[in-house]
């Protein structure tokens, strides 16, 4: 009796969850009509995930380095277009043949301390967060600056390829040419910070910067939020018209959405598939819903050293089995197909080039140029052995796994999933030997095609035990490309090189190039003033809010 | 005395297995503080500074050394990491040095000492519903036996044990925080009303998970006591049903009760992992499950450490209580 | 007491019996009378203008999931592996459970036996002083790799712990009681004592205790997919169809609705019947 009754009460409550989850209306704008800047409030949202740091010389992470920017300004920046442009730097000039870069700084700048930026403060944060004691993760971009080697050696105090020429005039200097050096500028480490800062990492240092917010005592609960207020020195005159943001961490999807609605956050981003869905399809959210920046690349990185994808044949199959436009499916809203190298937004990107096409028949053919022929009626022939294919848990690729284990199974390769922990998986996908074939991913630091091309595919990344290129994959000619690339200035030819790299790889497969996945960000209308910028999340520098007074939600219950 | 020295060797047990086995777990930590696409040399740099380039037993060794020690200065930049614990004579400290987390950097001594006394809360709050519940309805079912309000209400409460706490937390937190608005979505609150309101549905998860077991105590416990010859004595001088009920029956369940509570409380003091994620409660538990999946080896010895002694700690409680109550347990535990 | 005089007299027993037999006959017979494969996706017919799977229908009577398979086949599928799970696991438990309690019991006291009784007792003290989740964690991260087996282990090594102490607890009764101090009075060897006067009067508190545990080892397998140390895909669980579930309730409620109904139904099922078995077996009530 009771087991009835109570299975159609449990009945009922899922039921009341799935039927009547229907969106309310955007909250209202106070001054629709107004584009007005307005000065004042705290922006508010939320993130499922977590940061590490919010100290400069140590952040790697997407969420810190947008936190990063609130507080920190840097030389230069890319702008909402991912052109660079001067920020703390008025103007920088490119010397010597590509290996000095000058940058001449802006005399108005305060830190949050009151004290005036020189440079000298930029080439001691840069020492802080290059040296040696610093647990920074992506110190070694810098190598390339004059006396890295001797300064992460301990031999000399001083970094001596960065020359301070004036008190704001400063110099960098390269051991060679390098057209992919000044997007690094932008990258965390290079971010001037406070003289309270010292010469070396410390862990309780009390962030600042000359960015538009700084942190005040208590602003920062790890694991729960940080709260970072209004910078009344910052050097752009009016801005930022907010008065603070308010970040909260490890929020669910379901409790953003419900904060969402009734206006207790005013940007979402982490939101479930299906409210993703909800939003992009309800009329009413059209204005206030934007595709923001390129994350990630995403492929099936294919092992050159390990049977059976030392041969190129295999590889060029599974890169023409696999149907990337089911891929999709799983997140609708957030992932592109992506046939090559570099996701679309990338500049220099040919638009017109097709990549590699999802074709079953040129497939099977090329399954028998490797000498496995597979049947596809009978089932019969193909690799003869299961290969394990190396996954991590509860995210976009262990769906995505199942989908390549189904397409893979039509062209004869028999797959079966192994699902190790995050941890295992990074350990063993960048060992030598250990994995044929698993789901990689990468996230552009800068849009420049070198931040992703070289890490991935030039045989320099190849290391034993941690080998960012996970393909192991070694080509002396792409190798002299990507090379090359670095020397050449000319944006054009360095685009033709970038084209021609992009083909080998295409050609070669050392991946089977799948997805790229992009963030889907939803505000409230009163959220204005924002533009998604192609590199960075939260682009909040500008925004204002604009909420209505009335009948705005805290009026409607207690909660909060 | 051989108790307390039992207690502690179960406490350093568990500590040094868990140790051992988070350094025997596949994963580099130093990768997962560095992120996925770190180069080697600056993971050769992030290993360093968290001191995972020596060897397994050194670091097994300074873990000893440290856990617990006397501090002759306190000051020290050598007890930076330390939660002092006690005060000794002439400016000498006995301390506690669990060591630094590599994923919060701070010491995880420090970190748990503020977030244990929320899990306990947590805990003792989730605890308290379950008894409320469940004596209640097993009391209400023990007086009427057999009847189908019996079935219905041991029926509905094993219905609460039936489903996965993560599904429980969903359906209370949508009903009661979304759609109703009683209560906060999430999150601990800045005041002590914001606490208590912020606890209650987490503490109503556990509560109804758990409720079943005290239900089912308190109803067997009742009834096998009031069939008992003094309560039937009683009963026939005169004493009224409900006297006789409360009287005898729930102080004879008392013990039972009590000793049930405490070993929840034990299994609950490492935390509640999914409601306190579901409902962003600052404890142990979401701590814990993070850390053994970012391979953070000294917060999860320190999660461990904390709620291994308080199962310590509880069991040695319920005994005393026990021996306090009925003092005939004594011999028969001394036997 | 008959069979059917117990069920009559026994609520409990007689809702758990259908609710298990229910459950037990739909993941038998489910995979075979499923319209769909439990593991080809289907997007041409299972996906919706929407990009979303299609909800209960004539074609597929339990809706599709994210990747577009059969709900039905899926849950069926994943109800023999939970059914699987939670009775082999209790059976480890129980039996592993039942031998350190018994051996515990009967040893304690004795000259020679108090040391095994108390080092079996203190290591059940350590474990029991784990947090049950985190050890769970780290010994599926040992193992590297989630199977059927490795579960097994895992949730067994951690699931006899209880067991031991309540079965140790019965024992100490049972042995001072005049019949066995008989038996052991006329010689007989302590195995045969153990198995003819001790093993069938602790066997009833076992089963019992092992029915309502296999609830909670599939609750435990739910937990630990919901924390990613499950079973590898395309393999289906509940527990990973609920958590799966979980990300499109607003608007396929049948991904959530599904796998909750059968865990909650089975658990409540294995319950009602342990707890119905108590009653028989200990009729106090």
């Amino acid at each position: 009796m009771f087991s009835t009754r109570k299975a159609s009460l449990l009945f009922a409550l899922i039921g009341v969850l799935g039927c009547d989850i229907a969106l309310p209306a955007p909250l209202p704008v106070g001054h629709p009509a107004d584009d007005t800047p307005r000065a004042g409030g705290t922006l508010r949202f939320a993130s499922l995930g977590d940061v590490r740091s919010i100290d400069p010389a140590r952040c790697n992470d997407g969420v810190s380095s947008s936190l990063v920017r609130f507080l920190f300004a840097a030389l230069i920046e890319f702008d909402e277009q991912g052109k660079l442009v001067p920020e703390l730097a008025e103007r920088w000039e490119v010397l010597d043949g590509g290996t000095r870069f000058r940058f001449f700084i802006r005399q108005d700048v305060r830190f949050h301390d009151g004290s005036p930026l020189t440079a000298e403060d930029v080439k001691r944060s840069l020492e802080r967060a290059l040296h040696p004691d610093t647990p920074n993760p992506s110190a070694s971009y810098f190598r390339n600056v004059v006396g890295y080697d001797l300064y992460a050696d301990k031999k000399v105090p001083h970094l001596d390829g960065i020359e301070v020429e004036g008190s704001h005039l400063l110099s960098i200097r390269l051991t060679s040419p390098d057209a992919a050096f000044l997007p690094l500028l932008t990258l965390p480490p290079a971010r001037p910070v406070c003289k309270s800062a010292g010469a070396q990492f410390a862990d309780n240092w009390a962030p600042c910067g000359t960015g538009p917010f700084q942190l005040r005592d208590g602003g920062w609960s790890k694991g729960q939020f940080v709260r970072v207020v209004r910078n009344p020195m910052y050097f752009v005159p009016g801005l930022p018209h907010l008065d603070a943001i308010e970040m909260h961490f490890l929020m669910n999807p379901p409790t953003q959405r419900f904060k969402f609605e009734v206006g207790e956050l005013d940007f979402v981003r982490d939101l479930t598939h299906a409210d993703t869905i909800r939003f992009a399809r309800d009329r009413r959210w059209q204005d206030a819903i934007a595709r923001g920046p390129d994350l990630d690349v995403y492929g099936e990185s294919m092992n050159t050293e390990m049977p059976p994808f030392d041969n190129v044949e295999v590889r060029r199959a599974v890169a023409a089995a696999l149907d990337r436009k089911a891929f999709t499916a799983v997140r609708p809203l957030h992932l592109s197909v992506n046939t090559a190298t570099l996701p679309q937004s990338m500049p220099g990107v040919d638009a017109t080039f097709q990549g590699q096409t999802f074709d079953l028949e040129k497939a099977l053919e090329h399954m028998r140029r490797a000498g496995y022929p597979f049947d596809p009626k009978t089932g019969q022939g193909g690799y003869p052995k299961t290969i394990s294919y190396l996954v991590y848990p509860l995210g976009i690729h262990e769906k995505t796994g199942q989908l390549v284990q189904q397409q893979l199974s039509r062209i004869g390769i028999r797959i079966e999933l192994r699902l190790v922990s995050w941890a295992s998986y990074l350990s063993l996908s960048q060992r030598q030997g250990a994995v044929a074939i698993s789901p990689q991913g990468w996230q552009q630091d800068f849009p420049d095609p070198s931040g992703v091309l070289d890490p991935l595919f030039s045989s320099t990344s190849i290391n034993a035990t941690e080998s960012s290129n996970s393909a192991f994959y070694r080509n002396p000619a792409l190798d002299s490309m990507l090379a090359r690339a670095h020397t050449e200035f000319d944006p054009e030819r360095r685009k033709d090189i970038y084209r021609t790299c992009n083909r080998i790889l295409v050609e070669d497969a050392p991946w089977a190039f799948t997805t790229s996945l992009h963030s889907f960000e939803i505000r409230q209308p009163y959220l204005r003033g924002y533009t998604p910028h192609p590199v960075h999340s939260y682009n909040f520098a500008r925004t204002w809010l604009d909420r209505s007074t009335t009948g705005t939600p805290s009026s409607l219950g207690p909660r909060r | 005395m051989g108790r307390l020295f039992w207690a502690l060797a179960v406490v350093f047990a568990v500590a040094s297995a868990s140790f051992f086995l988070l350094a025997a777990l596949p994963g580099d930590p130093a990768r997962i503080v560095a992120g996925p696409q770190a180069r080697p040399a600056d993971l050769v740099r992030v290993r360093k500074d968290l001191q995972l380039d020596r060897s397994i037993v050194a670091r097994y060794g300074l873990f000893l050394k440290k856990l617990v020690h006397i501090a002759g200065d306190p000051k020290a930049s050598e007890h930076a990491s330390c939660e002092r614990v006690i005060p000794l004579v002439r400016g000498y400290e006995l301390h506690i040095d669990l060591g630094r987390s590599y994923q919060h950097r701070a010491p995880v001594a420090k970190v748990i000492f503020t977030r244990y006394p929320r899990s306990m809360a947590l805990a003792i709050a989730g605890i308290v519903i379950q008894l409320l519940i469940g004596v209640t309805v097993g009391s209400i079912a023990a007086a009427k036996k057999g009847t189908w309000i019996d079935r219905f209400l041991t029926g509905i409460t094993s219905l609460g044990v039936s489903a996965p706490t993560f599904l429980t937390a969903v359906l209370l937190q949508y009903l009661f925080a979304h759609r109703l608005r009683w209560l906060p979505l999430d999150g601990f609150g800045d005041t002590f009303l914001d606490h208590v309101r912020s606890i209650a549905l987490p503490a109503l998860t556990l509560g109804l998970y758990g409720a079943a077991y005290f239900a089912r105590l308190t109803r067997d416990e009742l009834i096998t006591l009031m069939s008992q010859d003094f309560v039937r004595t009683a009963r026939a001088k005169g004493t009224s049903r409900l006297r006789a009920f409360v009287v005898h029956g729930l102080r004879g369940a008392l013990l039972p009760l009590v000793t049930a509570a405490g070993l929840e409380l034990g299994s609950l003091a490492g935390g509640a992992a999914v409601t306190e994620s579901i409902f962003r409660w600052p404890g142990l538990g979401h701590l814990g499950v993070e850390a053994v999946l970012n391979r953070d080896g000294p917060m999860v010895i320190g999660v461990v450490f904390v709620a291994a002694s308080t199962v310590v700690m509880a069991t040695a409680a319920i005994d005393i209580f026990g021996h306090w109550l009925h003092p005939l347990a004594r011999e028969k535990s001394s036997e | 007491m008959s069979f059917q005089q117990a069920l009559r007299k026994h609520a409990s027993l007689r809702w758990g019996i259908v609710l298990v037999s229910i459950v037990v006959l739909f993941s038998v017979a489910g995979p075979w009378l499923a319209p769909h494969d439990a593991f080809t996706s289907n997007p041409e017919r299972a996906m919706t203008d929407a990009l979303l799977p299609v909800g209960p229908s004539i074609e597929y009577p339990l809706g599709a999931d994210r990747l577009f398979r059969d709900m039905f086949a899926r849950l069926a599928l994943g109800g023999r592996l939970s059914l699987l799970i939670g009775i082999a696991a209790s059976a480890i438990a129980a039996t592993v459970g039942g031998l350190v309690g018994i051996v515990s019991g009967y040893a304690a006291g004795k000259k020679g036996g108090s040391i095994l009784d108390s080092s079996l007792m203190r290591l059940v003290d350590v474990g029991l002083s784990f947090p049950f989740l985190l050890l769970v964690m780290a010994i599926g991260a040992l193992l590297d790799r989630t199977t059927v087996a490795s579960l097994l282990v895992t949730l067994g090594v951690t699931g006899w712990l209880g067991t031991a102490r309540i079965v140790r607890a019965k024992t100490l009764t049972i042995r001072d009681l005049d019949y066995v101090l008989a038996a052991r009075a006329l010689g007989q060897q302590q195995i045969v004592i153990l198995w003819k006067h001790i093993l069938p009067n602790v066997i009833g508190t076992l089963l019992v205790s092992a029915t309502l545990s296999i609830g909670q080892m599939i609750l435990a397998e739910s937990v630990l997919s919901y924390l990613g140390v499950g079973l590898s895909p395309p393999t289906p669980t509940w527990g990973a169809m609920l958590y799966e579930g979980q990300d499109s309730y607003t608007l396929a409620p049948w991904l959530l609705a599904c796998p909750a109904a059968a865990i909650v139904a089975t658990v409540l099922g294995f319950n009602l019947f342990g707890e119905g078995l108590r009653d028989v077996l200990d009729p106090k009530g």
